[in-house]
């Protein structure tokens, strides 16, 4: 028997039995189902976080601190012995730890490894408040604005190198500063006010002077010492960022020589003056990740924490390929199940058609053809099995991505990527699967001896 | 008249079922020699071993000794593919059953043996019709087997047998499940079917008035021929046309 009569008898009694087919395909299709809904979520997550990572970052560059603490959890069991050269940071839980800060010095030492570009400090700055004429006050914090970020503008651009006072505004700020729209914010200012730190100095020689009840004259006259503000012009409106890091979607970017000159002002007379947790190192042809590879060596040989931006993604997508595993994992139990589903039904199927596998094989059908008759069979159950689990996937996956989107705030990108490939791959992985299943009633099919098969009334 | 060709010999055929302490010989030592063109009614009491003697004579059932020989050639120590080979294409059958595919439609039952054989898809349709209409079933092609009646079912199973234009037809009780009328008019078509395509046909059947038309009759008993009479074709000819003529 021709291949093509096989399938198309294999196809036709397979519609001959409709309920039962769609049944067991059914089983086949809540695997096909989960697998397609994890393959693509983890497809999206995979496209988030490289989207986040490519977004923020500068391939070419490396992110050195002198303390492991920035990049990695540290143990705040056991007391920390106080190092005046350090900085500190919050982490987990409240809990203070110090770290170790770069200085000028190591910025020198950096600068001068082969293969390294440029350095530029990673500074933010915490402001006291923010605010625009006649209007409320907003805390707030300016980060330094990085060439590599590619953010979404509402209005006016980005110019070429920020600087001069310039500011880009987050869109959360535009209502509550009085803006009726984007377009309006452009070009207006804001004043940023922030604090001296040795105001808290300044405070403790007044309190040792005037005792513990400083009048509130002189703490008004004390605070406007300490207190200092500039001017900044809107050049551009943030659009509510959507890749950025987690954290990140108010701050308010301005060029390095602005936040370092304010962070400066801000730290002059303290330890943390001119000290950074981490600054960013620009590699010679870091884009080619063995040049970008060996001054990682290089820094880390000289005892400095160096992180690439792929050291992050990688990282992140450990995270998510951890969790595709455990639900792929589910969907695999579902299709074993489903296998035993198959194996069920194909006996069926050789026990009802014994009388017409006997006549095949009296009027000289071949035992191969015979099982690939049923091994066909099998398939077809696979193939709509699997058809019908991702279809629905689809389906129910497109119809719910906005949903999940919006829940997820994840703006234009949709949680579920649908890979037309991997579909197409995991519906034949599932045939195979179906006609594995299929091989012990197939055979069972072939050994039938007609005359037993005639005889079955 | 010109000479007989011989079609099917066997040769000394012994049918052991069972093992050990249970045989039953079904098949004792059995020789017969039947012709081609012949029309061979084998008969005997239920039990007697009818079918079993078909089944070997076909090749679907294996005996313990002896053998079969088909236009002289050894049935039995043919290889599988050549034997399949051979069922496809010489051979046919038609069962007291019918077992005819109730779901599938008419063109579908009769153009079984065409896609076993790997007849082109192209020639089918002609052939399938050809047949269907050598049995009066034109008309149903497109209908599904279900909804034939039992006559017409068996002359469904007929057409598939003929379709191929094999050279035996093994007739296994064709008209057990029929009233008397309904199987007149198939053992009529069978003879029919004899005259115009000259294949050979081999009936097992209880049925003396059948017998009696058949140019050979084969009578076993417990496994072994205990009768054997030949006749000439001509007369069943004659007898069923006077037969037809009678029921108008
Ligand atoms: N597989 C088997 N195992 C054991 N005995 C069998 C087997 N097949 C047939 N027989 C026996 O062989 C004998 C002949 O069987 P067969 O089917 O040839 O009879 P038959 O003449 O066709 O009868 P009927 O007219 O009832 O169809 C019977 O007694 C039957 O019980
Ligand atoms: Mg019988």
């Amino acid at each position: 028997m021709k291949v093509i009569d096989t399938l198309r008898r294999s196809n036709r009694s397979l519609l001959s039995a409709k309920a039962r087919t769609i049944l067991t395909a059914l089983a086949i299709g809540v695997g096909a189902f989960a697998l397609t809904l994890t393959l693509s979520a983890s497809n999206g997550a995979e496209r988030f976080v490289n989207q986040i990572v490519s977004d923020n970052f500068d391939p070419a560059e490396l992110i050195v601190s002198a303390d492991e603490a920035v990049f990695n959890r540290v143990d705040t069991s056991k007391p920390q012995e106080y190092d005046e050269s350090f900085g500190e940071i919050a982490s987990q839980a409240g809990a203070t730890t110090q770290i170790k800060q770069i200085d000028a010095e190591d910025i020198e030492k950096i600068s001068q490894v082969d293969g390294v570009d440029s350095v530029r400090e990673g500074v933010s700055v915490s402001l006291k408040y923010l605010t625009r004429e006649g209007q409320k006050k907003y805390v707030g914090v300016v980060g330094t604005f990085s060439p590599y970020q590619k953010p979404d503008l509402l209005a006016g651009e980005i110019p070429e190198s920020l600087g001069n006072r310039q500011i880009l505004l987050p869109e959360g700020y535009l209502s509550s500063l009085g803006f009726v729209n984007p377009e309006d914010a452009v070009g207006k200012t804001v004043r940023l006010v922030m604090n001296k730190s040795t105001g808290s100095s300044l405070l403790a020689q007044a309190q040792s002077e005037q005792g513990i009840n400083i009048s509130q004259e002189s703490l008004m006259e004390f605070q406007k010492e300490v207190e200092f503000s500039e001017d900044f012009t809107i050049v551009a409106v943030l659009k509510k960022p959507v890749t950025s890091q987690p954290g990140t979607e108010l701050y308010m970017y301005a060029g390095i020589e602005d936040t370092k000159r304010l962070n400066d002002i801000i730290k002059e007379g303290t330890p943390g003056f001119q000290k950074y947790s981490y600054i960013f190192v620009r590699v010679k042809d870091g884009e080619n990740e063995s040049k970008l590879i060996e001054v990682q060596n290089k820094l880390k040989d000289m005892g400095y924490e160096a992180q690439s931006v792929k050291d992050t993604q990688e990282f992140l997508n450990q995270i998510i390929g951890v969790l595709r595993g455990i639900v792929i994992t589910f969907g695999l139990i579902a299709l074993i199940a489903s296998v035993f589903g198959v194996i069920n039904t194909m006996y069926i199927s050789v026990l009802q058609r014994t009388r017409e596998i006997g006549l095949m094989k009296a009027l000289g059908m071949r035992k191969r053809d015979v099982g690939r008759l049923f091994r066909f069979e099998a398939a077809w159950i696979g193939f709509i099995g699997g058809a019908i689990g991702s279809l629905l996937a689809f389906v129910i996956g497109s119809l719910m991505n906005p949903w999940i989107t919006k829940k997820l705030e994840l703006g234009d990108d949709s949680l579920l990527v649908f890979d037309i490939k991997q579909i197409v791959v995991l519906i034949f992985l599932l045939v195979l699967v179906a006609i594995f299943a299929g091989l012990l009633p197939a055979r069972k099919a072939t050994k039938l001896d007609p005359i037993e098969a005639l005889r079955t009334e | 008249m010109p000479k007989e060709v011989v079609l099917i010999e066997v040769k000394g055929v012994t049918k052991i079922y069972g093992k050990k302490d249970n045989l039953f010989i079904a098949l004792k030592d059995v020789n017969l020699i039947i012709p081609e063109g012949a029309t061979v009614a084998i008969t005997g009491k239920s039990g007697s071993g009818k079918s079993t003697l078909m089944h070997v004579m076909s090749g679907i059932d294996h005996p313990n000794d002896g053998q079969v020989l088909i236009s002289g050639k050894d049935l039995h120590s043919m290889k599988r593919k050549e034997m399949d080979k051979f069922r496809a294409e010489e051979m046919s059958f038609i069962f007291q059953a019918f077992f005819v595919e109730a779901n599938q439609t008419c063109y579908q039952n009769v153009a079984l043996p065409l896609e076993i054989a790997e007849i082109p898809l192209r020639r089918r349709r002609t052939l399938v019709e050809k047949a269907l209409g050598r049995v009066e079933l034109g008309d149903k092609i497109d209908s599904k087997a279900r909804d034939l009646s039992g006559g017409q079912k068996q002359r469904l199973a007929i057409a598939r047998a003929i379709v191929n234009q094999p050279k035996i037809i093994f007739a296994d009780e064709p008209t057990g499940n029929l009233d008397s009328v309904t199987g007149d008019r198939i053992v009529d078509l069978l003879f029919e079917l004899n005259k115009t395509l000259g294949c050979t046909i081999c009936i097992v059947t209880h049925d003396e008035e059948l017998a009696k038309r058949c140019s050979m009759k084969v009578v076993i008993k417990d496994g072994e021929i205990i009768d054997l009479i030949q006749r000439k074709a001509v007369k069943t000819v004659t007898k069923s046309s006077t037969k037809k003529a009678k029921k108008k």
